[in-house]
């Protein structure tokens, strides 16, 4: 729940920095909070496998008779269902509060349901190319920007457009399309960053 | 080193030729020549510091070897058909603390399968935790923790078992415990390579030792 | 082809390849240098004002070279990088994990003349413009790949991690383009176009192709001598270092 609660005051600072003036916060709500959800992710990116790291369960995923994509693929489904299907609940609430139309809510949840399992395989990769290090969680933002930088792109392009009364499914088959050839090829480059970084 | 030849030598679990790990250009290990047959239970015999922990990790295939070959079941170590018959126990248990000491068993049954006629219940009583099954681990002692994954051992379907310091955090019983399990398992046809540092308990059976200097 | 093979495998040995480049780095230097006098001399002083942009415009001599290097050097790194992935051999993780600051150096350069030949043409140091955007991601990714290769404390551990990183970024890299492309044309408010249609001028390109070959051979000088400190490194328990070391030393 820490990111979750990390959103809302990043959410929530906004105001206080802009000034409460509606249509300045309506303008920006769809980019503030798609900013804030990939902030929020970040944040939980970098336990992934800390934990499995420090009590030996990771060697013992390796070292399974398993292919080790697959048993990524589940941990990258249940970062997913942890990390971002909480901060998905709870972006509406924000985006209703920085004054968002109501009629740009459903572009707004669907880029978000786009972008977030995107984010979270590219991120998941990049974490298990720094398991191998002791502290990265810095490092790790500064992988993940260039990645992040195309996703914030089009699911911001597509809140945009449908703000503005234009249409919008352009830029969200786009991002539908990118997160079709992460569901196949996140889990494989995964398996191979991990190896990589430990050494095997 | 090697026993003598048998009419109908059981099958070669290890075999390593002139195997030797070098670390950032400086030999870990020097080249060892080792074999280890079904039925067997090898001994890895060093000070702190020889490589007996980074020897097991390569056999895992954990750690790539710098020169020399080995074989593991007539595979690469780490190899698929490898890994499906090596378990490594390590001083990292593996064990998730959340979670009860028989989910423990359940996610190493999910991963590896389960030996024949093995039940996890049964085995959690034979390693002496009757009543602690649905324990966390987090609350259990050291010594209990190691006989979870003691009990895992023994569940598993793997035929080659790598194991560094079993006795570490163990009482007596759970000394005369683990080389039970080590009789059972070489009885069964299964093989066991085990590291201690100099004063072991170990007596019975020890068909090869692997002697790493520092 | 027997020979080149024999030369190549000879190449990817850490001292054959020391003293190669050794023996190479002067002439690289020499190279570029001579070349980047000519350059400079020939843009900044033969080549006449620019009818619209005045002076201003003799920082391309400097932007342009180093722009193109900047995607020059990732090219260079991310082959070296998927090799090294790939095979793991010593010379390619070298190769690859040293030409990522130099890449780094030219990407900053780009984008410092970049803004300052920004504030005579378009009043302003910095704007979202979708070339400089795409080089100062170019610039981020070069610092992950630098920061990744030393987050570990096995240098070919972190070389083959920050290898794939690598190979990562050459695949993003083209989808951060057109996607800063579609976001600038998108926001159309902020965009300014500052090349027009306009043929640049002969008396203009040769000083620019001068400088643009004078880069690569200082890349290549610069990569010969960054290997060699690197190998030194890495091989210091090796005799050959060892051999180098003492044969150095004055007092033997």
């Amino acid at each position: 729940m820490l990111p979750v609660l990390y959103a809302i005051i990043v959410a929530t600072l906004f105001p206080f920095a802009l000034g409460p003036e509606h249509a300045l916060l309506a303008r920006i709500a769809g980019g503030v909070v798609l900013v804030t959800v990939l902030l929020a992710m970040l944040l939980a990116l970098d336990n992934v496998f800390r934990g499995d790291l420090d009590d030996g369960a990771l060697e013992q995923m390796l070292l399974s008779p398993q292919p080790l994509s697959v048993l990524l693929a589940a941990r990258m489904l249940a970062y997913w269902l942890v990390t971002a299907l909480p901060l998905l609940l709870v972006a509406p609430i924000l985006a209703y509060m920085l004054g968002l139309q109501p009629a740009v809510q459903p572009v707004l949840l669907l880029a978000l349901l786009l972008a977030t399992p995107l984010l979270a395989l590219l991120g998941i990769v990049l974490t298990a190319l720094t398991a191998g290090t002791r502290r990265s969680g810095m490092l790790l933002s500064l992988m993940l920007l260039p990645l992040a930088v195309p996703i914030v792109i089009f699911a911001a392009g597509a809140v945009g457009a449908a703000q503005q009364g234009l249409p919008w499914i352009a830029p969200l088959a786009w991002l539908a399309a990118a997160l079709a050839l992460a569901l196949v090829l996140a889990p494989l480059a995964c398996a191979t960053a991990l190896r990589i970084a430990l050494d095997t | 080193m090697s026993p003598p030849p048998a009419t109908s030598s059981p099958p070669l679990m290890i075999e390593a030729r002139a195997l030797g790990f070098t670390r950032r250009d400086e030999d870990v290990f020097g080249p060892l020549d080792f074999a280890l047959r079904g039925g067997e239970i090898g001994l890895i015999e060093g000070d702190n510091g020889s490589g007996k922990t980074t020897l097991l990790r390569v056999l895992a295939g954990l750690l790539r070897p710098g020169t020399g070959t080995v074989q593991v079941l007539g595979a690469q170590p780490g190899s698929e058909e490898a890994r499906a018959s090596t378990i490594i126990m390590g001083h990292l248990l593996g064990l998730k603390a959340d979670l009860s000491a028989l989910e423990n068993l359940r996610i190493g049954m999910g991963l590896y399968g389960r030996a024949a006629d093995a039940n996890p219940d049964a085995i959690l009583a034979r390693v002496g935790l009757d009543g602690y099954a649905n324990e966390a681990v987090r609350d259990l002692s050291a010594g209990q923790k190691k006989r979870v994954a003691l009990a895992r051992l023994a569940l598993l379907p793997a035929r080659l078992w790598l194991l560094d310091e079993p006795y570490a955090n163990l009482d007596r019983h759970g000394i005369a415990l683990v080389n039970d399990l080590l009789a059972q398992h070489a009885a069964a046809g299964g093989a066991a390579l085990v590291t201690s540092h100099g004063a072991v308990n170990f007596h019975q059976g020890v068909t090869c030792t692997v002697r790493l200097a520092a | 082809m027997n020979a080149f093979k024999l030369w190549y495998h000879k190449l990817g040995s850490p001292p054959y390849f020391y003293v190669f480049a050794g023996y190479i780095q002067p002439w690289l230097w020499t190279i570029a240098i001579v070349l980047a006098l000519l350059g400079l001399y020939g843009g900044l002083v033969l080549a006449p004002p620019d009818a619209l942009q005045g002076d201003a415009f003799r920082i391309i001599f400097v932007h342009v070279p180093a722009a193109w290097m900047s995607l020059f050097v990732y090219g260079v790194m991310a082959v070296s990088a998927f090799i090294a992935v790939i095979w793991r051999p010593k010379m390619a993780e070298v190769l690859a994990m040293e030409s990522a600051p130099i890449g780094a150096a030219f990407t900053l350069i780009a984008l410092i003349t970049g803004s300052l030949w920004g504030k005579p043409m378009w009043g302003t140091y910095w704007t979202w413009d979708a070339r400089l955007t795409s080089e100062l991601v170019l610039f981020f990714i070069y610092l992950g790949i630098i920061g990744l290769y030393h987050a570990f404390d096995d240098p070919r551990q972190g070389a083959r991690a920050a290898s794939f990183l690598a190979m990562i970024g050459a695949v993003n890299l083209p989808i951060v383009h057109y996607s800063v492309v579609w976001w600038n044309t998108l926001h159309q408010g902020t965009t300014v176009r500052y090349f027009g249609p306009s043929s640049i001028a002969p008396s203009m390109l040769w000083p620019l192709l001068l400088m643009t070959i004078a880069a690569k051979f200082y890349y290549g000088a610069s990569l010969m001598g960054r290997s060699r400190v690197a190998l030194l490194d890495r091989e210091r328990g090796k005799d050959w270092v060892a051999d180098e070391v003492r044969g150095g030393d004055v007092h033997g």
